[in-house]
């Protein structure tokens, strides 16, 4: 049997993560602290969970139990919040539902054991990776598809006002973004800008025709 | 009230089994320091009494044999397992009931359980040092060679890593063969080696199969003073089964020697062969399997006690001058401190020493990245 691989870096790099754990003092705690620094990451601790969250947090280890099920503190909803790791003492839906809304990618059941910890890190990491990846994608592709729009739309007013065909109509808005040193979707939008501004108190011919 | 009626602890080794030639070893260690604590008049004057059984290298017989101890026996610590798999086994047994298992065996690291003592090297107190040792003597390209199962496969991965942080490094072969592997699941492999050529062979093998891994080395021609077999688990037992001349020149990584030089090692070698009427190789699990059982004495002279919870604060941070020299169980992992040492077999089938570290390695049981240089590998040259 052959094999080659390896080590990757998601598990490479557990010794410079920074790792913050709200939860209240006691032997859970104690002993997810202590196994967290047998890994090597950086801990820090806080009770009650702090308003705001510190700064280069890799990522948080929540308690959610009965006496703390109402969660709303900002950093929970901020944009790029570090991943979260549930730490739970109870599984029923009141219980549940916060773990839901407090958006958890992993649960630590208590009592803690040392064993889980470490594979529940990477496991976490892992997956807010690639969320935070296909978000991106995501993004990227809604700014295009909007810029696609853009586009067709100027393309649509410069053929109407200038009767040019299509091919001439986007010739025409790129030569002007790169005369510009501008994007084509930003002359696309200067277009559709100066259109409006200029219509601003005709009246489209198409109303009557829509009413009628 | 004095309780003065024996004290019983468990002893759970393979006497029987693919792995039993270490487990006669730490069989051996484990009642060599009992019969001495007892002459020396037991704990507190209350002999310590073995219940002693054999897991046949068998995982299934390690858990049920493990509860048997502490339901039936009413054992409170438990000495015992080899491979990784039969501590798995034992591990949820002794988490069940929190007692104790003393483990006396390397092993591939990532574990802590506040109801075991870890008194064999963790990586970071063995390939470290092999890695630097090899790469900076017989260049950086490896050939990994191990048994089928989790303990070669880790410490492949930290060999692979060290290595390849060499510049010109490679790993040219990685490959594995069953526990039970005779000399002809060899003969490819030796075949690949001949083609490709590395600098050295990492080896993982371990059991008898060990054996048959260096006979192939040695009838496929191959010469250990250039292209070096290197292993943290090549101990003298293994190289007594296969001969010294089959074993001569390959280099093994090791907490402890027999050849150390010191007067401790001199009585504790002394102490086994006159038990064991020579019948007896000491080796790293021997002297492990030893030291552990006088840790264990002393922690409970302290603490009046082995129940767990009074026994572990005696016993973490607690020291002993072992055979190898001061070793001490870290508070914080629960593994031993140790002191590293590289030795090559020489034609007496004993290793001599070319390296050794000068004050003891910490055990770092979750270290991912290893690397070389790091101030805790650095061993000074030993003077020949």
């Amino acid at each position: 049997m052959e094999k080659l691989n390896k080590t990757p870096s998601l598990i490479k790099d557990l010794r410079s993560l920074n790792v913050v754990v709200f939860h209240p003092d006691d032997n859970d705690r104690i002993k997810l602290v202590q196994q967290l620094q047998r890994i090597g990451c950086q801990v820090k601790v806080s009770w009650p969970t702090p308003s705001c969250l510190p700064q280069g947090i890799d990522i948080i280890f929540l308690a959610v139990q009965p006496d703390n099920c109402n969660m709303n503190y900002e950093w929970l909803n901020i944009d790029n919040r570090p991943p979260l790791i549930a730490v739970v003492t109870y599984e029923n839906p009141t219980i549940m539902q916060t773990v839901l809304q407090i958006g958890a990618l992993a649960i630590l059941p208590s009592p803690i054991r040392s064993f889980g910890i470490l594979l529940s890190l990477v496991v976490t990491r892992r997956v807010h990776g690639e969320l935070e990846s296909q978000r991106r994608r995501s993004d990227k592709l809604e700014t295009k598809f909007l810029g696609v729009r853009q586009i067709a739309e100027a393309k649509n007013i410069l053929m109407r006002n200038r009767n040019l065909n299509e091919k001439n109509a986007y010739d025409l808005i790129r030569e002007h973004a790169m005369k510009k040193r501008i994007t084509t979707e930003e002359v696309a939008i200067w277009i559709i800008e100066a259109n409006e501004t200029l219509s601003l108190g005709k009246v489209d011919p198409n109303i009557y025709n829509l009413k009628g | 009230m004095y309780n003065k009626g024996p004290i019983k602890i468990g002893v759970l080794f393979s006497e029987t089994g693919v792995t039993s030639m270490i487990g006669r070893s730490q069989f051996q260690g484990t009642l060599l320091a009992v019969e001495e604590i007892n002459e020396g008049g037991g704990i507190d004057g209350r002999e310590l009494v073995p219940i002693i059984y054999d897991a046949q290298s068998s995982p299934v017989l390690y858990a049920s044999l493990a509860e048997q101890l502490i339901i039936q026996d009413k054992v409170n610590v438990i000495f015992g397992c080899y491979m990784s798999s039969s501590r798995k086994a034992v591990l949820p047994i002794v988490e069940k009931w929190d007692k104790l298992l003393f483990y006396p065996t390397l092993y591939e690291g990532f574990e802590f359980s506040s109801n075991i003592i870890y008194t064999g090297a963790a990586p970071n107190q063995n390939s470290v040092q092999l890695a630097e040792f090899m790469t900076s003597n017989f260049g950086a390209s490896v050939y990994l060679i191990g048994s089928d199962y989790i303990y070669p496969y880790e410490s492949n991965r930290i060999m692979s890593d060290l290595v390849l942080q060499r510049s010109n490094s490679q790993r040219i072969g990685e490959q594995y063969v069953p526990l039970n592997a005779c000399q002809k699941d060899f003969t490819p492999i030796m075949k690949d080696i001949r083609n490709k050529s590395p600098d050295f062979i990492f080896s993982t093998v371990v059991g008898d199969s060990t054996a048959n891994l260096y006979r192939a080395y040695a009838e496929s021609g191959f010469n250990s003073k250039t292209m070096p077999i290197a292993s943290l688990t090549t101990s003298e037992s293994e190289i007594s089964q296969m001969g010294a001349e089959i074993a001569i020149g390959h280099i093994t990584a090791a907490t402890y020697f027999q050849s150390i030089n010191s007067l401790i090692n001199k009585k504790f070698i002394n102490s086994l062969y006159k038990k064991y009427n020579k019948e007896c190789i000491p080796n790293l699990y021997v002297e492990a399997a030893y030291f552990q059982m006088h840790m264990y004495a002393n922690a409970y002279r302290q603490a009046g006690s082995d129940e767990i919870g009074k026994l572990l604060p005696s016993l973490l941070g607690s020291e002993f001058i072992a055979p190898q020299g001061r070793v001490r169980i870290d508070p914080t992992n629960h593994h031993t401190s140790h002191y590293p040492r590289i030795g090559i077999a020489n034609s007496k089938g004993q290793f001599t020493i070319v390296r050794e570290a000068n004050r003891p390695v910490q055990p770092d049981p979750y270290l991912v990245t290893h690397s070389l240089g790091d101030w805790a590998a650095v061993l000074s040259t030993v003077e020949l």
